[in-house]
């Protein structure tokens, strides 16, 4: 009785699996025929990095701050500078992206004020040869030129800019110190993070401070980031 | 074992892995077998060491978080919230309600996805092949979620010290009820595919039994303890983020054997959708973060912090020496203590049964060997 019992009821649930794999044969498949159809990516899509350049003149938005380069768990940013003499700011005359070591945690583009670097959603970045990952500041500018960045960081963007003119009528002389000290510094001892800090921090901290008036809370938690690592 | 008059047997060892498809990565046994018989099991790891604690001893609290998703890919949100949680309790940052929530709400989506992974290479390895893809649809819908909340389908990198980096898109909470909504359904369809099926039957009923002292003896954690009938929790026994607020079940069989596991994981499914749903429906408004600057040094102290992982207990063991990186990271993970209940469950087994009880503990070798 029991083989019987048993017989029985492994046939039903046979049948009872069955039933629904019959059930999934006249649904439609869901799978998306890759290279022909293309899915989108949503807009938070942490893929190739790029650098973003202003759209009206091109040029990066890049200031060099390194903070990027700090940020970085991995180490797969350099970044060089130099003080430019007409506007007395800093800007990148190389910005290195080792893809290969690259995590895409995304660390760098919240590290970022300017919104200087982005994590897109463009995902074909195979290649044929191994040196060609190593992304320089042309072809990641290049890369950058279509994407679209959010509005409340053009806002900042914006504010920065209004910042810089606000700062260069009031305290014309006090930015030109900061500039000085942080130009010596980092040179100086390049290599204590820590130490390294301070002065690029510092010439970011008098330009969110204006923005705050703004009311864009984007760039707030610096200052406060400012005064709480001051009091340590 | 059946006695041949005349025939001269010996034992003989077998090399399965380290690139065995059922070894999920890259485990390897070293087996003692008389025919078909396993006689003892020697499971040698070492193989996926990227020395992540080592690792952590170079880079500032934030920085680590990264590195934590690559403990256990199948299950980033929760390696995320036990790192984060470990570092808040030692520093006592205060987090935010809203983000507390989001973090539950993302740990379980995880575990669900998890599950959901686990089943299908499970089923897999038993010669299954349909609930493979099934379940791999299923936790499609989950990979996008996780994909339009912080752009990442494994690696999320999605917490960090004080909060969460991003808040829910708008389109997440229609998104993840209406998921919610079918899940229990698609169980329920597992279910008939596999539970009573007696192929199914024939390979996991009275597999690999693991007795409550023994799970005890071997701290054993996460389903693999729960099917040895130890009602045992880290979400109930010390409930950590919010999870106290929400009414929940923890699944329990007695059995221990390779069905009772398979069971356990399909009622963890049901539960975690449950509490994902309220979390959903009492979600507060209000910040994501605190600020927590880039500079970040915690004051002196140590923590030992563990929380409920997929697999078992996930537990962070961080001293700080007041600098902005820890001076020791430990990591304790459910995969690697429950691996070495394979020489105690399966030896005595046929081969066969030794691919379905390796599958059963759900062992992830990037959690053994991190």
């Amino acid at each position: 009785m029991n083989l019987v019992k048993q017989t029985i009821d492994g046939i039903y649930n046979l049948l009872l699996g069955l039933g629904v794999t019959v059930k999934h044969l006249f649904k439609k498949a869901i799978t998306v025929q890759y290279p022909k159809e293309r899915w989108e990516m949503p807009e938070r899509s942490r893929g190739v990095i790029v650098l973003l350049s202003d759209k009206e003149t091109g040029k990066l938005n890049c200031t060099a701050c390194m903070l990027c380069a700090r940020a970085c768990p991995v180490a797969a940013i350099k970044i060089e500078r130099e003080k430019n003499p007409e506007t007395k700011k800093f800007e990148p005359t190389s910005f290195d992206i080792d893809t290969t070591v690259c995590c895409y945690c995304g660390l760098c583009e919240q590290a970022c004020n300017f919104s200087a670097i982005k994590l897109t959603g463009k995902y074909e970045f195979s290649v044929y040869d191994k040196d060609r990952l190593q992304y320089d500041m042309d072809f990641l500018q290049e890369i950058g030129r279509d994407v679209k960045y959010e509005k409340k960081k053009k806002v900042a963007k914006k504010a920065v800019k209004k910042a810089a003119q606000k700062k260069k009528e009031d305290k014309a002389g006090e930015e030109e110190k900061s500039q000085e000290k942080s130009a010596t510094k980092p040179s100086a001892k390049a290599d204590a993070a820590a130490e390294d800090e301070k002065p690029a921090d510092s010439e970011q901290k008098e330009e969110s401070k204006t923005e705050d008036k703004t009311g864009d809370d984007k760039n707030e938690p610096d200052s406060s980031e400012e005064s709480e690592s001051k009091k340590e | 074992m059946m006695e041949t008059k005349g025939l001269r047997t010996e034992e003989f060892m077998v090399n399965m892995g380290p690139q065995h498809p059922s070894t999920h990565g890259v485990c390897k046994l070293v087996l003692k077998m008389d025919g078909e018989l396993v006689k003892e099991i020697q499971p040698h790891v070492g193989y996926l060491h990227r020395s992540i604690e080592k690792i952590a001893e170079n880079r500032t609290y934030a920085q680590i978080v990264p590195f934590t998703d690559r403990i256990d890919y199948c299950a980033s949100m929760n390696s995320n919230h036990a790192y984060v949680e470990a570092v808040e309790r030692m520093a006592e940052v205060e987090v935010p309600e809203r983000a507390q929530y989001l973090r539950v709400i993302m740990a379980e989506l995880n575990r669900i996805a998890s599950h959901l992974l686990w089943l299908a290479t499970f089923t897999i390895d038993l010669g299954a092949v349909t609930p493979f893809l099934y379940a791999f649809r299923e936790r499609e819908e989950i990979m996008d979620m996780f994909e339009m909340t912080c752009g990442q389908r494994l690696t999320y990198n999605y917490m960090k010290i004080g909060g969460v980096n991003w808040d829910i898109p708008k389109e997440f909470v229609p998104k993840a009820k209406q998921f919610l909504k079918i899940l229990p359904g698609k169980v329920d369809e597992y279910e008939d595919l596999l539970t009573n099926n007696p192929i199914l039957l024939y390979r996991t009923k009275g597999i690999g039994v693991l007795s409550s002292e023994k799970a005890i003896e071997y701290s054993a954690s996460g389903p693999s303890i729960r099917a040895s009938g130890v009602r045992w929790d880290i979400r109930k026994a010390e409930p950590y983020a919010v999870y106290d607020k929400f009414d929940f079940n923890i699944p329990v069989r007695y059995n221990g054997d390779v069905w009772d596991r398979y069971k356990i994981r399909l009622d963890e499914m049901r539960e975690s959708a449950k509490i994902v749903e309220q979390a959903i429906d009492g979600l507060p408004e209000g910040d994501i973060a605190k600020k927590v600057p880039m500079t970040w040094k915690p004051k002196e102290g140590e923590v030992f912090c563990r929380i409920e992982a997929p697999r078992g207990e996930m537990a962070y063991h961080i001293i700080s020496d007041g600098t902005n990186k820890p001076y020791r990271v430990k990591i304790r993970t459910g995969s690697f203590c429950n691996l070495q209940l394979l020489p105690a469950i399966a030896t005595n087994h046929l081969i066969a049964d030794l691919v379905a009880i390796f599958g059963s503990l759900d062992i992830v070798l990037p959690e053994v060997d991190r």
